[in-house]
């Protein structure tokens, strides 16, 4: 599922970023890669989203959310 | 690797700021840090009102340059009595450069970061002195963040110190799990596994902020320099080697094998930090774990998470239905406090300089038998007018720069770039750009002063260009005087039409310009760190104000001061051998003269009269003017109310109408259009100079002129065919 699919709370790992090269790099950079955990904190107008990873909060507007995959994290896997 | 070591302890094997004694001060110090880590506030804290504003050589990148003044400690066996007082301040010039998450530059800002760090390197790399220090401001709150920035620092081989900010936000503001810590101690860990000096600062605290300790730090790694624990400085490490400018240019993606696999092991370093720093404080740091460490992730699942205070209030604050309508208040509230709060302030400056002050200085002229002289005139009108025109516009700045100030410091201004990034994302701005925007319908001055909020240098350019479209108050005196004489009926009408043609051309010469000359700019995936919300400090804002306001009167003042003086000497100097200078009619001035050779030029607009091109010349300075213009160059009363010009309606009325062939209505709209697309003010001008440089500017007032002219002409010739 992708980041705007995600319920408010949950608890998530990103498993995709379908971003152009260079924003997935950015992305990386900031501190959202592959296998982060990230808790979805708040829904924003036009499908924008609030996670938090590692203490920080990041926005991100819609059209990114989506490109996005996440899975929710089986904290009793 | 001990973890109890003291945290800024300059050279291995000793401590404290002993080891000073005889140290020589680097020459220079740049501040580099993530966006929104404190490095202003350090750099403010550090320089005092030492400091001072410039464009990075070539661009329109401001950098702040400041003077760092520390005591300098007695050397070994020389106490106060043989110890010259006039050494005993060292001063370092630091440099506070634009806040970036990489040195893989993806701006113009952020280019120049990485070009200064990379050009100390450069100096450092090829000996000879000090030439200088990389202060690296780490976020206490965003640990892994800003190490990763610190890693590519370091591979460039220049010698660096920690400045540990944030602390304070730290335990309250965040949920991450080693919040509470002490700051020496989770410095003290940092500096053990870095192998370098931290240094934990609390930037608003003038008395124990830690600016001594990190003056000494940085002289003694200026010294002693070493190399941070785990990374090898590389001249062709690929974070700083030729591929940095390919990344400015979003639609050439480089090949990036090279790039994400360095990356990789950078960013394997941070996790290694990280576990180091964990293992001191036997308590788990945040760790977003990726790649091969994904498996072991739930182990250090941040589990159920805690709501912040910041959580709570964005809750309501980036609301799907509330958070638009709180962006709006907020606009509203900023274009209240520069219209009508600073209003008062303004006519009160006004009255003062154009009352108590203007008399006492023709007082005092008068003891020198210069009253009524042509020293009068330029020394009252002309150099007290300019002089007073800046000191009218100070409350409007002071007030725009203390309420963007408490916007910024208090963390919800990155959230009003999230919620109103839709409504500028087809022009390519951040959302942020939406807020001067919308000030700039009650004064174009301070809605070119907030464009400082967006991050992006080509964007701050492009909103500065835009702003100048947006209909500001001044005008609408303009519109109000001719609606009402030429279309009396309809005149709320014309008017909301002015204020629509506006909103169009912002949006289309936007995108106009973005399939031009900003084809860089465009607006990418919003990625937006939102910090924490805090109460602003008011000793740092404080001092905020005064540099950006001061730096104001410096640099756009002499314009407008300057720009009055010629006007003034434009309307002194007499055309006919009829009049002394300083004793002129307006109409047989060298002002009116030149009014005239500027006529024919707007005659196919339908407004090729010498009243209007003498109005339009005054509303250069200031369209404040342009209604008493018109009437001391008809020689009649500036009407109180311009909805009933009386008789400078009718003088108004038969003058368009003789100079538009009878289509004075197609004439009066073809002016409104020119008035609202030409220069909004002198001022405003300066402001741009001062923000941008003189070629922008330039660029911006040639297009303005013709632009306006063009569109005037186009509304008078289809309307007057109609």
């Amino acid at each position: 599922m992708t980041l705007p699919e995600s319920p408010l709370g949950a608890e998530l790992r990103v498993t995709g970023v379908r971003l152009a090269a260079v924003d997935a790099f950015r992305l990386n950079e900031m501190g959202i890669r592959l296998g982060t955990l990230a808790h979805v904190t708040q829904h924003a107008a036009f499908g924008g989203r609030v996670i938090a990873v590692a203490g920080s909060r990041y926005a991100l507007d819609g059209e990114t959310a989506a490109l996005i995959d996440v899975e929710p994290v089986d904290r009793l896997g | 690797m001990s973890c109890h070591g003291p945290a800024s302890s300059p050279v291995p094997g000793r401590s404290g700021t002993a080891t000073l004694a005889g140290t020589t001060a680097p020459s220079r110090v740049l501040l580099v840090g993530c966006p929104n880590v404190g490095k202003s506030t350090l750099f403010n804290a550090l320089t005092g009102a030492r400091q001072h504003t410039t464009n990075a050589p070539g661009t329109t990148v401001e950098l702040a340059t400041g003077t760092w003044r520390t005591a300098r400690q007695a050397p070994p066996g020389q106490g106060p009595a043989g110890y010259n007082a006039a050494d005993s301040v060292t001063e370092r010039v630091i440099v506070d450069l634009p806040g970036t998450y990489s040195l893989l530059a993806r701006s113009s800002d952020e280019q120049v970061t990485a070009d200064t760090v990379r050009e100390l390197a450069r100096s450092y790399g090829e000996g000879g002195g000090q030439p200088g220090v990389v202060v690296v401001v780490l976020d206490a709150t965003a640990l892994a963040r800003s190490l990763y920035l610190l890693a590519q620092v370091a591979e460039t081989g220049v010698p660096l110190v920690v400045a540990l900010t944030m602390l304070d936000l730290a335990p309250t503001a965040t949920d991450w799990p080693g919040a509470a810590m002490e700051p020496d101690t989770l410095a003290a860990a940092l500096a053990a596994s870095l192998g370098v000096p931290v240094v934990p600062m609390d930037a608003r605290n003038r008395t124990a902020g830690g600016g001594g300790e990190l003056a000494s730090a940085v002289d003694a790694i200026a010294q002693y320099p070493r190399g941070v624990s785990g990374l090898v400085p590389a001249a062709s490490s690929v974070c700083c080697g030729t591929t940095a400018a390919a990344w400015q240019h979003h639609d050439a993606a480089p090949d990036m094998t090279q790039e994400l696999a360095h990356a990789e092991r950078l960013f394997e370093w941070v996790e290694q930090v990280s576990e180091q720093v964990s293992t001191c404080l036997a308590r788990p740091l945040p760790s977003a774990a990726h790649g091969p460490a994904a498996a072991t992730s739930v182990r250090r699942s941040p589990g159920p998470l805690p709501r912040t205070f910041s959580d709570r209030v964005d809750a309501v604050l980036l609301n799907p239905w509330a958070g638009i309508p709180v962006f709006l208040a907020v606009v509203w509230m900023l274009f209240e406090l520069t219209t009508r709060f600073a209003a008062p302030l303004q006519s009160a400056i006004g009255q003062l300089v154009n009352g108590p002050m203007a008399s006492a200085v023709t007082w005092f002229l008068g003891l020198f038998g210069l009253a009524g002289s042509w020293a009068q005139g330029l020394l009252v009108d002309g150099l007290l007018v300019g002089v007073g025109t800046v000191l009218t516009f100070l409350p409007v700045m002071a007030v725009m720069f203390a309420a963007l100030g408490v916007l910024e410091d208090s963390g919800y201004l990155a959230r009003a770039a999230f919620v109103a990034d839709r409504a500028m994302r087809s022009l390519g701005l951040d959302g942020r750009a939406l807020l001067p925007l919308i000030v700039g319908f009650g004064c174009n001055l301070p809605a070119l002063a907030a464009t400082r909020t967006l991050p992006h240098a080509r964007q701050r350019l492009l909103t500065g260009l835009l702003i100048p479209l947006t209909s500001c108050s001044a005008r609408l005196t303009v519109y109000v005087l001719l609606a009402g004489a030429f279309f009396p009926d309809h005149a709320g009408t014309v008017i909301f039409a002015m204020y629509l043609t506006s909103v169009l051309l912002v949006l289309g010469g936007g995108l106009l310009l973005r399939r031009t000359a900003f084809r860089d700019v465009s607006a990418g995936p919003l990625i937006l760190v939102l910090p924490p919300y805090q109460r602003p400090h008011m000793r740092t804002l404080a001092m905020s104000v005064r540099l950006r306001v001061g730096s104001f009167v410096v640099r756009a003042g002499k314009i407008i001061v300057a720009t009055m003086l010629v006007v003034w000497v434009l309307m002194a100097v007499p055309v006919t051998g009829q009049h002394a200078v300083g004793h002129v009619p307006v109409a047989d001035s060298l002002y009116y003269g030149v009014a005239a050779g500027i006529a024919p030029v707007l005659a196919p607009a339908g407004f090729g009269n010498d009243h209007a091109a003498a109005a339009l010349m005054t509303g250069f300075v200031a369209k404040e003017v342009v209604v008493g213009s018109f009437a001391q160059s008809y020689a009649v009363a500036e009407p109180g109310n311009p909805a009933r010009a009386g008789g400078l309606g009718e003088q108004l009325r038969r003058s368009f109408e003789e100079s538009s062939g009878g289509h004075g209505g197609a004439a009066a709209l073809a002016f409104m259009v020119f008035v609202l697309a030409y220069t909004p003010c002198v001022a405003a001008l300066a402001e741009q100079r001062r923000l941008f440089g003189w070629r922008p500017t330039a660029s911006a007032l040639t297009v303005q002129l013709t632009g306006a002219w063009v569109l005037a002409v186009l509304i008078f010739q289809v309307g007057s065919r109609l």
